[in-house]
């Protein structure tokens, strides 16, 4: 090809490439909402003069034209790749895959969200409990705990961090659990944990409690294939999973109420599980106020677990160990109102969090 | 609006180039007014009548000081026009810098105005400036409003240079030549620049956000920073003045380079004749000369230089760091001219590793956002107030950026260039590069728009559903 050619094809491609570009981006149908990143994809923003005079169309086009733009995934996946395979990143937007498990990268351990989850805790203790109330804490460590330091990426000492939460949370008896997990017990899309492989931290929990759980649980698999949160935020090609759920006698027969929406809803929630997010599937995913009643016990005890949406994935499995277990997840309801719907009196109460969430802690309210 | 965004690049740059080119050749500057004003208006609407403004009074100011350059009005004109422009500059930039300062000195509470700073201000200031200045000294003014609007506010320049001076395009402003062969190297320039600014500038631009976000600061963090942010402003400025410089090309003008390889100098005079050359040249041009240059004495021509360097850094921002900045390469210009740059002649590496050191400590100066800050960052070089040698944040950001590292300083030399130039001139290869660029530049545009679609990348923080 000569010069006069190859200019010729280099003002052909750009025309073309800037042509295509626009005219996909006026006439291709927009999506309102990313699967991949879930969530709500920018609007084009209201034209009006007062708009554009104050600059606040401009800048929402910006973010629209970006969100709106044709091919959004494919091209989201052409940065990662080009990240890590021709940059060699590290990480793509804080999110990093090792031998096939993806996590974000969660560094470093925050002291003062510590000392802030803390606080609430002791606030919750100050208010509703007494002398009588056994009171618990257990730290989930996050998927990183497994991987990051072994594939290079920074770490947490989460010694350090169940240490401290320990030191901060003196009014609590603490359970530890860390020992009894791996990496393969959580999803390698998601950062959640898989519910077939935490019975023994169930028992763990239980046996720490005074209670007992024989574990017969039945396994069953969610019929569609499951793609966890870092999937679509990775843009990465990986496999999908299998999301397995137990059920047991207690939880056959559990009645589960939603005091957020005053409704009756099951343990499993089905429709859910064909969703955007089917980890939703364990109750119902973020709800504030939950009761789950075991009408097979054999026993009176009751149990309030503070908890985050790890929470949703074991609460069903300590259920044969009590008669009632209330599910309060404190960034969603102020702890200041659940003397409406709790009775404290004789309860066991357990603080359950991962340190995803302690360690970020000004979602508590 | 910025090039480096979707919009520039999918909405209003393919519009303006269908305009442009089905216009007739008289309406093409007009085209490429009205989409100036838009371009401009995108990011702060307001300040468009501020630039129509400055633009009547450049060009009322022109054919006047034209009219009467030969008598004393001449000059009194000139000044006037002058004072005008910069009294734009003063109040929207450097006002609020000086009510500060006298408050702080002589204990007042003066309000301060908040003004924004409106986009392109220095830029177009100083080129209309040159403009009734170069008129003042013998170029004829421009009668066609339409064609020195244009020249003002022409998008490719406007934002981040170069400083396009009025005599070196006063031609093209009338007549100008488009061709295939100029459109693409201009396309090939701009995607270059595009690339600059994406790929290597904003990535090192995330190391730094990321080292200063860090609460876990190292010798080796700090260092890391002060490399990477030297590479991240040079892949940042000349990334967008070869972006401007391309361009400019595709609609037909030919601007003046602005940078040339300013890392591989050997001095700090060296540096700064490939550095912002525009600006360099400016105030050459326009400051120097006019105080006297060398042609006043020794003394004299130190103080023009401190005068000079002093404007210099205050031109890039209304702070004390700015002004430090500039000080700091008046002096070592100063040393060199005196008696370091006979002796840096006789050495072919160390000058190298002195100017290199020198700038990137100019530029921990240039991005300190206090002096607090300043001193604390050029503490942190020398590993002063007992903070570690290493940490695990610089390790991994040495490794996570190493690659985006080694090719932003590769890119900083002419390596690359030399290396396609060798190439270029074997027939086979030769051959195999005019076959390969136009897929290798919508590879680039492919990747570059993979970045800036994946920029609004917000995802929903999952875990505390």
């Amino acid at each position: 090809m000569d010069v006069e050619k190859k200019d010729r094809a280099v003002c052909l491609m750009f025309a073309l490439m800037l042509a295509g570009g626009l005219l996909l981006c006026i006439f291709m149908p927009k999506d309102k909402y990313s699967d991949s990143e879930r969530r709500m994809l920018t609007p084009m923003p209201g034209l009006s003069a007062g708009n554009v005079w104050s600059g606040r169309f401009m800048s929402g086009f910006e973010d629209y034209a970006a969100d709106a733009f044709p091919f959004r995934d494919a091209f989201r996946r052409i940065k990662a790749v080009t990240a890590f395979k021709l940059f060699s990143r590290m990480d793509n937007n804080g999110i990093y895959e090792a031998d096939g498990f993806l996590s974000s990268v969660e560094y470093p351990m925050n002291e003062a969200d510590l000392e802030r989850a803390a606080e609430r805790f002791r606030h919750i203790c100050d208010k509703y409990l007494t002398e009588k109330n056994k009171v618990y804490l257990s730290v989930i460590p996050d998927k990183n705990c497994f991987m990051a330091a072994a594939s290079g990426h920074l770490a947490m000492d989460y010694d350090a961090f169940e240490g401290r939460m320990k030191e901060l949370a003196d009014f609590a008896e603490y359970i530890p659990i860390s020992d009894l997990l791996d990496r393969d017990d959580y999803y390698r899309t998601d950062t959640h944990w898989r519910q077939e492989k935490i019975g023994d931290v169930a028992g763990r929990l239980a046996q720490a409690m005074g209670t007992h759980l024989s574990q017969n649980y039945e396994v069953h698999r969610l019929d569609h294939d499951f793609y966890g949160v870092y999937h679509g935020q990775s843009a990465l090609m990986l496999p999908a999973e299998e999301l397995k759920y137990l059920t047991d006698e207690s939880i056959r027969n559990c009645q589960v109420y939603d005091w957020q929406n005053k409704r009756e809803i099951p343990v499993y929630d089905f429709e859910k599980g064909e969703g955007r997010d089917p980890y939703e599937m364990f109750l119902s995913g973020s709800l504030s106020l939950l009761t789950m009643e075991n009408p097979c016990a054999q026993t009176d005890k009751e149990l309030v677990i503070f908890r985050d949406s790890f929470g949703s994935c074991i609460g069903p499995l300590l259920l044969e160990g009590y008669l009632q277990i209330t599910l309060v997840d404190i960034r969603y309801i102020h702890p200041d109102y659940l003397g409406k719907f709790i009775d404290f009196d004789n309860c066991d109460v357990l603080f359950l969090y991962s340190t995803l969430v302690l360690n970020h802690s000004d979602t508590l309210k | 609006m910025l090039f480096s965004s979707i919009t520039f690049l999918y909405y209003f740059l393919p519009l303006t180039l269908v305009l442009y080119f089905l216009s007739p050749g008289r309406l093409k500057s007009a085209v490429l007014l009205l989409a100036s004003l838009v371009f401009y208006g995108w990011g702060e609407p307001r300040y468009v009548l501020l630039m129509v403004l400055s633009i009547l009074s450049g060009y009322v100011f022109g054919l006047l000081v034209e009219r009467y350059r030969k008598k004393r009005a001449g000059r009194a004109l000139c000044v006037i026009s002058v004072g005008i422009s910069l009294s734009f500059l003063l109040c929207f930039k450097y006002l609020d810098f000086f009510l500060e300062n006298l408050n702080r000195a002589a204990g007042l509470e003066i309000s301060l105005l908040g003004l924004a700073l409106p986009i392109g201000i220095s830029f177009y200031t100083f080129q209309i400036i040159s403009y009734t200045v170069d008129v003042y000294r013998g170029e004829r003014a421009q009668r066609n409003l339409i064609h020195l609007a244009a020249y003002v506010v022409m998008f490719p320049q406007l934002i981040a240079g170069p400083i396009v001076r009025y005599s070196d395009i006063a031609g093209q402003l009338t007549v100008r030549e488009h061709s295939f062969s100029g459109a693409a190297s201009g396309i090939r320039r701009f995607v270059i620049g595009l690339g600059k600014k994406i790929l290597i500038a904003n990535q090192l631009g995330e190391l730094c956000a990321g080292f200063r976000a860090s609460e876990e600061k190292s010798v080796l963090f700090y260092w890391l920073y002060a490399v990477a942010f030297s590479l991240h402003i040079y892949f940042d400025f000349s990334g967008y003045s070869d972006m401007a410089i391309g361009l400019g090309r595709v609609f037909g003008f030919r601007f003046l380079e602005n940078f040339h390889y300013p890392y591989i100098s050997a001095s700090i005079t060296e540096f700064w004749r490939r550095w912002h050359i525009s600006l360099g040249s400016w105030f050459r041009d326009y400051v120097y000369i006019p105080l006297g240059g060398n042609r006043k004495g020794q003394k004299r021509q130190l103080l023009n230089i401190l005068i000079v360097w002093m404007l210099t850094g205050f031109w890039h921002g209304a702070a004390w760091n700015f002004i430090l900045w500039g000080l700091y390469f008046a002096f070592f210009l100063t040393i060199e001219k005196l008696w370091l740059l006979k002796l840096l002649k006789g050495s072919r590496f160390w000058p190298h590793v002195y100017t290199l050191f020198l700038v990137m400590i100019s530029f921990v100066i240039f991005n300190g956002e206090s002096m607090g800050q300043l001193l604390s960052d050029l503490a942190g070089l020398v590993g002063t107030g007992g903070i570690p040698l290493v940490s695990a944040e610089a390790v991994y950001y040495l490794r996570s950026f190493g690659i985006v590292l080694l090719t932003a300083v590769a890119g900083a030399t002419p390596v690359f260039r030399s290396f396609m130039l060798k190439i270029s001139k074997d027939p086979i290869g030769g051959k195999v590069l005019n076959l390969a660029e136009p897929f290798a530049l919508a590879g680039v545009m492919l990747v570059i728009t993979a970045y800036l679609v994946d920029g609004s990348f917000n995802p929903f923080l999952y875990f505390r559903f």
